[in-house]
């Protein structure tokens, strides 16, 4: 009991090595920054630094594929859904697929903002505003398919229960109801935790800021946030209680979309694996995104002192441990259509490996099974453009697995008379890429416009904020 | 400071105690039932002790197996929640020898368990038919052993480099540990699930749910925790870890019970409710038998006293702090994983193959005997396994950190 009451500095710093040691080695932030340089780093970017050439090219790439979008939006609300390739049997294709895929992507900001905060992990700090801008840009670009597959989107809001005097009442009993509210919760509640999460560092860059429109747009983000103690201490409750709210929904939302699915009966859809293999994928996926944009922009920036080698080892320790409960979803889906002994669903699983799609589900266990399987090396999670290319691999196989799941499970159910294939048309394609340039562009005004890492947290982490430690409480 | 390191951890003297009585209850209590179910003249009593038995081994494995994997996961991702609770832990897999030889009288009941096991009816159904080359007897004695094979190499490094690295104090044999971790997780997985199928599912051959084998790695692992709990309570009321578990130990170890039983329940929810809302022939019967003729009742309990009650009990700051309240919310827990296996298994017992849908109450005297014989014996393999070691492991790099550093993780 006794022996607790004294913390000598030197054993902090032995106990310290010992738990880096587990870790790989490496720190959360590289040796030799101060409060003061942290600041700058950061805010520097938005601030006074010349934005990058690269910026303006990326940017303006971005956009024109922007405009495919428009277009395709367009050309959808002028002719009708026909334009698409989906009709029956396949009545849900990429709409569907790339609604479930973009939702998908956005788990890993939730996981990284709510779960690790609760957790305690500190390697969070540096990831967490980006993934959760990245969140909410995979839920925006999501967002957009299921309204425009209702076919009148301008009739949208019938999704929603209020008294009306047409007697139109959502059917609450569809799980595709429940998607209306899970997915528009998710966006408000992640929205909410970003800003707030945003508040103390929009009051730094306001005080920064030497142009009078930059400091009265971050001053009016800011909310007149002054950094006194009651701030703090209200922000702090605020930023916890909303990191309790958005924690069922890292689980939620993805279940919810797999009863889209699961709670029907078509032999492929209809499987009691799908809600917790459904939410792996989608932190699989996420993870993959974060990756994806992460490895460039920490290099393209030189914000490697921020964004360490233990982020990229830990990101890439959960794409693994959650890509193999994928696999492990894979080999009972397989395992099960067997033992099921249950005709359809044998046939299911054979039409899978050996049917008109067979090409597509064995490029799906390469990329989403075999491939990230290089990761249990530790050379290969230290290797950046290994590391980048396994992320390729996995956003690819994220999304082929939807394609299977959707798209393979319906062109054969159990009618042989109404069996039919399924090709996607152009109009397909560019709404898919259409959002993919919507989501960088997004992204590009991100990093231009606002502090891309957390400026007060990544402070905490330095060693002069760790100084008066409270002591271990005792019992 | 220095205090710990000159400190052995010697376990309490009371253990050779409990391993002295619990081995006296253990045979006593099976011998008895062992006798019953040969002599008394009842019919379908001897079906009634496999099945008791089978209810038995089913849970108390629960507890050897979900504590491997516990195991696993603290090696793998190093949380000082995990160095307190390391020698329960260790000791409750090191009772896997013990499970073994408990197996053998599985083997013996195969006809009165599993009716995929009676040639006759194989040849007479087409659905058991079908699934013949997986559900046949050679088979599933063949995997059995690899089962256990692999547990059983998993535990004996596991359990080797820990006392090496207490005898040595090198680290290599922490990252040792934390290499193995890695595969022994995906290999304990796999064959938890495929145990699962052979041992609970197929006492239903026709039934099948994609999510069993997760369902039952979330409940062992809230077993073993719970068990864990509870025993981690015991020792740090007396010598030699008095003062030294605090409270903030079984904070962490509260809200890692919590995250288990709400884990338990978002599984439990998901099969039942994909399988209940599709409403198929071959499905839904499973939990028709389960919610009806009497069984409601305890389908019923489980939702309030597995998850509502501990889930409502955890939610509170100052219960997890407590050592006592939090032991009381355990042994919840660990009865109610009892009962939610007897859920499971028992009902499978009293079905009228006629009319599968229909649901049939009955318990016996032996659903009690039986489990606590086994568990008798079991207690008394673990307190003799506790009693061999420091109950820290007293050269782990993180066990500095666990017992004074200010984050748990």
């Amino acid at each position: 009991m006794s022996s607790v009451t004294q913390e000598h500095p030197h054993e902090t710093v032995a106990r310290q090595a010992t738990a880096d040691h587990l870790n790989g080695g490496y720190p959360v932030i590289e040796p030799g920054h101060s409060f003061a340089s942290v600041t700058d780093k950061i805010s520097s970017i938005v601030l006074t630094r010349r934005t990058p050439l690269g910026w303006f090219i990326g940017f303006a790439m971005a956009f024109a594929v922007v405009q495919l979008l428009m277009l395709s939006i367009a050309w959808l609300l002028l002719n009708g859904i026909g334009v698409w390739g989906n009709n029956v049997p396949v009545g849900w294709a990429f709409d569907i697929i790339n609604f479930v895929w973009w939702i998908g992507i956005g788990h890993a900001g939730t996981l990284i903002s709510a779960i690790l905060l609760l957790f305690r992990q500190d390697w969070r700090t540096s990831i967490n505003r980006f993934a959760e801008a990245m969140t909410l840009f995979a839920v925006a670009c999501a967002g957009i398919f299921p309204a425009l597959h209702t076919g009148r989107p301008w009739l949208d809001y019938w999704l929603f229960p209020y008294p009306n005097t047409m007697g139109l009442w959502p059917n609450f009993r569809s799980p595709l109801i429940w998607d209306v509210f899970a997915v528009s919760t998710y966006g408000t509640v992640s929205a909410l935790f970003w800003f707030v999460g945003l508040i103390p560092d929009l009051a730094t860059m306001r005080d920064r800021a030497r142009h009078w429109f930059t400091r009265t747009a971050f001053g009016l983000g800011a909310m007149g946030w002054r950094g006194s103690a009651r701030h703090w201490h209200r922000y702090e409750t605020a930023y916890l209680i909303l990191a309790g709210l958005s924690t069922p929904l890292v689980l939620s939302v993805h279940t919810i979309v797999s009863f889209d699915f699961a709670v029907s009966i078509v032999p492929g859809w209809h499987a009691t694996i799908f809600p917790p293999y459904f939410v792996a994928g989608a932190i699989y996926a996420g993870f993959a995104m974060v990756l994806t944009l992460l490895i460039p922009i920490r290099r393209f920036y030189g914000l490697k002192d921020f964004i360490t080698m233990r982020h990229i080892h830990n990101c890439a320790k959960v794409m693994l441990a959650t890509g193999l409960i994928v696999f492990y979803g894979y080999v009972m889906e397989a395992f099960f259509a067997w033992y099921s002994s249950n005709r359809y669903e044998r046939a299911m699983m054979y039409d899978r490996i050996t049917g008109d799609y067979w090409f597509l589900y064995w490029l799906l266990i390469l990329c989403n099974g075999i491939v990230p399987q290089l990761l249990w090396s530790k050379r290969v999670r230290e290797n950046m453009f290994v590391l980048f290319g396994i992320c390729m691999f996995i956003n690819v196989g994220m999304w082929l697995e939807r394609f299977m799941i959707i798209v393979q499970s319906l062109h054969k159910d159990y009618l042989v008379s109404s069996w039919g294939n399924y090709s996607p048309r152009f109009w397909d394609f560019g709404m898919f890429f259409g959002t993919i340039g919507l989501f960088v562009a997004l992204i590009f005004l991100f990093i231009r416009v606002l502090p891309m890492i957390s400026i007060f947290e990544m402070r905490t982490l330095l060693p002069e904020a760790k100084v008066k430690e409270e002591q271990p409480s005792q019992v | 400071m220095a205090t710990h390191i000159a400190n052995s951890y010697t376990p309490p003297a009371e253990l050779a105690r409990v391993q002295r009585l619990g081995f006296l209850i253990g045979i006593a209590l099976l011998v008895v039932s062992v006798i019953a179910a040969l002599l008394v003249p009842i019919p379908g009593l001897r079906r009634q002790f496999f099945h008791s038995y089978l209810l038995a081994y089913v849970f108390w494995i629960g507890i050897a197996l979900g504590s491997l994997a516990l195991l696993m996961v603290q090696h793998l991702a190093g949380g000082a929640w995990g160095v307190v609770i390391r020698r329960v832990l260790e000791s409750s897999t090191r009772t896997l020898p013990l499970m073994g030889i408990l197996f053998l009288p599985i083997l013996f009941g195969m006809h009165d368990l599993y009716h995929w096991s009676d040639s006759e009816a194989v040849r007479e159904t087409e659905m058991l038919r079908l699934k013949s080359a997986y559900l046949n007897i050679p088979f599933f004695i063949i995997r059995t052993v690899i089962y256990f094979a692999i547990w059983g190499t998993l535990v004996y490094f596991l359990n080797k480099w820990s006392a090496e690295q207490d005898e040595t104090a090198d680290i290599r044999f922490a990252k040792r540990m934390q290499t193995l971790s890695g595969p022994g997780l995906v290999l304990f997985a796999l064959t938890v699930t495929f145990a699962a199928v052979d041992w609970v599912m197929s006492l239903d051959p026709e039934w099948y749910s994609t999510i069993f084998g997760i369902l039952f790695m979330g409940g062992w692992g809230l077993s073993a925790l719970s068990f864990t709990i509870a025993v981690a309570v015991l020792l740090a009321n007396r010598e030699p870890l008095r003062g030294v578990l605090l409270a903030r130990h079984f904070h962490d170890l509260g809200k890692l019970l919590l995250a288990f039983v709400m884990l338990w329940a978002y599984f439990n929810l998901s099969q039942f409710l994909i399988i209940w809302w599709a409403n198929l022939p071959e499905e839904v019967p499973w939990y028709l038998r389960r919610v009806t003729g009497g069984w409601q009742v305890i389908g019923v309990s489980l939702m309030i006293f597995h998850f509502a009650l501990p889930f409502l009990l955890l939610l509170r700051r100052d219960l997890k702090r407590n050592p006592r309240l939090l032991s009381i919310v355990a042994v919840l827990v660990i009865v109610m994983r009892f009962i939610d296996s007897l859920w499971l298994i028992v009902p499978e017992l009293y079905k009228n193959p006629q009319r599968p849908y229909e649901g049939h109450f009955g318990l016996s005297l032996f659903d009690l005997i039986v489990p606590l014989g086994v568990g008798a014996l079991w207690l008394a393999w673990f307190a003799w396994q506790l009693s061999k070691r420091p109950l820290l492991p007293i050269n782990d790099p993180l066990l500095d950190k666990a017992l004074h550093g200010g984050g748990g993780h």
